[in-house]
């Protein structure tokens, strides 16, 4: 599918691809040998389609790495030795994957043929992210290049430019995208794709060791006083940083200066107040082009700024401003009053053409032909409706056999129960109804949260965390933990997937059940915990137990807490039962029906279990068999027997 | 046809298939010819919460996202989830709203009586659809999830598109069945 998609096509044609496609394509139209990534929303599709393509088109290799870290590492050795190599990682996959960076960034490649790109997928708004984070302040710390797209077609010829630059500079580039970019799906025109020019014999000689303190000072002073410079010298000059509408000089002596998806949501709020403006487009975000900034400055008393999230625009402007005695007044969000005041736009949220043309109407006192903000003042009372794990989420069975055992625990020992929550489908039991979660930072954090609580109470401290997640980086704290002897209960759900982005493979995941399974070797989770010396406990759904599955799970989670609490042990519980999404790509689900003469409407399936394939009607509750995804513990629950398999 | 920019909203519940309405719509606009935008949910895909996605096509767009007051359509693939965005209908009323008349109730929360429902909806638009597509979805195909194909069926008649090259953008996406049961849907919607 993908590889008829993305690789067939002649140059010329035209395709409808979503951002992160596009990505793709300019990355084989770049001759790309490597692609590493962590998967995270929105940058995910890019390598997922890598990953179904890359033997076919012929490069060298593709890996879902263990994290972020270890993806930058992985493409930055394969860069060092002569690879055009491209990591992938969302934002605060940029945090994770940060500490190679800093050296990786100043190492001067050997190879003609090194080239590096960091693919980054912002995500304003944090449509899934744990937190609204922008990652360009670390363009400045790391002092590389780095591009921002505004749309799909831009996806394609920015990654060209990303490859193309950091060929020439030995410098990675980063490749900067916002959720509404990767996500954004329109007419792509396609370029020719290029074959690898990666040679067998390279050279990995000492610019790219910098284990001698001298030698990296040296380094660092040719890459920012040399490297840097030049990449300078190609954001002054590329076309990547245009003046559109040029002449179009308006009665407020106002032009414009955005990036990225902000630069469609302007011409948008343009084009509705019927406004014109000059705008400078940057879409080579670092280094900035002072000299062109200058020049734009220069013709404007005001100018309007507009960026998501941050102002890492805004701030070199007012810099850039100040240091050529510019009298220019710049409007945008304003990065020193920290006041919502006098500022044109939020530094929270994301941004849209309403928004933009709102905060335009303001600068200007144009009229708008329609009142947008009486169109705003419109609040009609729609459901109320939370995001809700999937009908027959394993998850959703930890939560309840968890709720049920932890109220046991806190009124047999009077003790109070914390709950450290990591990144996961699983965060969404903290809402109701059950509503685990005192604190969540990252990913694999939650392990070592308990800690510091257990450390210095006396009460339970339980972590929740996925698989995915655990290997990702849950294993330096547990072996903490270990090595402390924190008296905590670690829960690992293992749903065998990393489930919330779409199912994605990691070290745990079987084998047999994903395309390059084949040629993987699947790390055993529990042999890998018996090794640390924890007490380690596994169950598994559908082994068939004499007694209940839930039944089972509660008693283990209820006496392994007691031991905590009690003998201040460290317990591992791993829960396995399939991520049920992927249960049922490989078969059909054995859905569940209600007897309705038995079932007396008492609500535990559809009120205290809250499966979303149930609700209730008159006098029974009632499955819909278009969401029942048959995982059977309504089955369990019900005290009635009123649940049965369809016959 | 010349457009300048037409904008859909299309909103619904997490899992409805929102983002494969989009790519049929999608695929079959640009075989026309026409430069067409979406920005779509992806991710913790939100089962069961509420997702609203923008389709536009024409020679004049610029952003993925339009301006609040106006969508030529909205669609409401869950009959509840139009009220969450008529802030994207036109102020002059002419906006064609699409509601499918599937209700997916929320246990301990009141569901919006028909007669609330239809009071908010007159003031917004004068062209009002409700489009009974989960009963078309059971009688025809005996598969709910075909729901969305019957309500695409029915917007046709709006758009500069003919039935086969929807049909040739569903051959993309599907086949056997799965194909044979939208292909029924899309009739029906069409029939309506």
């Amino acid at each position: 599918m993908s590889y008829n998609k993305i690789v067939k096509g002649r140059k010329g044609e035209e395709k409808f691809f979503l951002g992160n496609e596009a990505i793709v394509r300019g990355a084989l139209e770049s001759g790309i040998d490597v692609y590493t990534y962590y998967p995270g929303t929105p940058s995910s599709e890019v390598g997922e389609t890598f990953m179904e393509i890359y033997k076919e088109v012929g490069m060298k290799w593709v890996e879902s790495s263990i994290n972020e870290k270890v993806a930058m590492e992985v493409a930055g050795s394969a860069y060092a030795r002569g690879a055009a190599a491209m990591v992938g990682m969302k934002n605060v996959g940029l945090n994770v994957a940060s500490d190679p960076l800093f050296a990786l960034a100043t190492t001067c490649p050997k190879n003609k043929n090194s080239a590096m790109v960091i693919l980054v997928a912002d995500d304003p708004q944090q449509h899934s992210s744990a937190v609204e984070m922008d990652s360009r302040y670390f363009l400045k710390i790391f002092k590389i290049p780095a591009l921002e797209p505004s749309n799909p077609q831009e996806c394609l010829e920015f990654t060209k430019e990303a490859f193309k630059i950091s060929r020439e500079l030995k410098l990675p580039v980063i490749l900067r995208t916002v959720t509404m970019i990767s996500h954004a799906r329109s007419n792509v025109v396609i370029g020719e794709i290029k074959t690898s020019e990666i040679k067998d014999n390279f050279d990995l000689s000492k610019e790219i060791n910098v284990a001698l303190r001298l030698y990296f000072l040296k380094l660092k002073e040719d890459h920012i006083y040399n490297r840097l410079n030049r990449a300078l010298e190609m954001s002054e000059n590329s076309s990547l940083n245009k003046i559109e509408n040029e002449n179009a000089k308006n009665d407020f002596d106002l032009g414009i200066i955005t990036s990225g998806v902000s630069y469609s949501y302007i011409c948008e709020a343009l084009d509705f107040l019927e406004f014109k403006a000059p705008i400078l487009k940057i879409g080579f975000i670092n280094p900035l082009p002072e000299r062109k900034i200058v020049a734009f400055l220069r013709q404007f008393k005001q100018i309007f700024v507009i960026e998501e999230n941050d102002t890492y625009i805004e701030t070199q402007i007012l810099a850039i401003a100040q240091k050529n005695k510019l009298n220019v007044k710049i409007h945008g969000k304003d990065p020193f009053s920290y006041s919502k005041e006098n500022t044109m736009l939020l530094m929270v949220g994301e941004l849209n053409p309403t928004k933009v043309a709102l905060a335009l109407t303001r600068i200007t006192n144009l009229k708008p032909i329609i009142d947008l903000n009486l169109i705003n003042k419109k609040k009609y009372k729609g459901l109320a409706r939370n995001p809700i794990l999937c009908a027959g989420c394993p998850h959703r069975t930890t939560g309840y056999a968890l709720q049920k055992a932890v109220n046991k625990i806190k009124s047999d020992t009077g003790k109070e129960v914390y709950f450290f929550q990591d990144i996961g489908c699983y965060t969404l039991l903290a809402l109701p109804p059950f509503s685990f979660a005192n604190v969540k930072y990252c990913m694999g954090s939650s392990i070592a949260l308990a800690q510091g609580v257990a450390q210095t109470s006396g009460s339970l401290s339980i972590a929740i965390i996925g698989d995915g997640t655990f290997f990702h980086s849950g294993i330096p704290a547990l072996l903490n933990g270990v090595y402390n002897k924190a008296p905590i209960l670690v829960l690992i759900l293992d749903n065998g997937w990393i489930g919330m982005t779409g199912q994605q493979p990691h070290p745990g995941s079987d084998t047999r059940y994903y395309k390059e399974g084949s040629s993987k070797k699947a790390i055993n989770l529990e042999d890998f915990l018996h090794g640390t010396g924890a007490y380690i406990n596994v169950i598994k759904h559908n082994e068939g137990y004499d007694e209940k599955y839930l039944t089972k799970l509660r008693k283990l989670i209820y006496e392994k807490g007691l031991d905590v609490i009690e003998n201040r042990n460290l317990h591992v519980i791993v829960i396995k039962d399939e991520c049920i999404q992927k249960t049922n790509k490989r078969q059909a689900p054995v859905i569940r029906y209600i007897n309705t003469h038995l079932c007396d409407n008492c609500g535990i399936c559809f009120s205290k279990f809250q499966c979303p394939a149930i609700d209730s009607r008159e006098d029974y509750a009632y499955i819909d068999p278009n969401l029942c995804l048959g995982c059977g513990i309504c089955e369990e629950i019900c005290p009635n027997n009123a649940i049965k398999m369809e016959e | 046809m010349n457009i300048d920019s037409y904008t859909i909203v299309v909103t619904g519940l997490g899992g409805q298939g929102l983002i494969r309405l989009l790519e049929i719509l999608g695929n079959a606009l640009i075989t026309e010819g026409y430069k067409v935008m979406t920005s779509e949910t992806h991710g913790l895909s939100q089962r069961g919460g509420k997702v609203t996605c923008f389709l536009r096509f024409g020679d004049r767009l610029h952003a993925p996202i339009p301006m609040i007051g106006s969508a030529d359509m909205i669609i409401a693939l869950e009959e509840s989830t139009i009220l969450d965005v008529l802030k994207h209908a036109k102020p002059d009323k002419s906006t064609n709203l699409i509601i499918s008349t599937y209700e997916k109730h929320e246990i301990g929360i009141e569901y919006p009586s028909l007669k609330d429902l239809l009071e908010i909806l007159y003031e917004n638009s004068d062209n009002i659809h409700f489009i009974p597509a989960k009963e078309i979805a059971v009688k025809y195909t005996g598969n709910l999830k075909t729901m969305n194909t019957a309500i695409l069926g029915y917007i046709l008649r709006f758009l500069p598109l003919n039935r086969s090259i929807i049909e040739e953008s569903m051959i993309q996406l599907f086949s056997g069945d799965a194909l044979e049961m939208n292909l029924t849907a899309l009739n029906e919607g069409i029939n309506l």
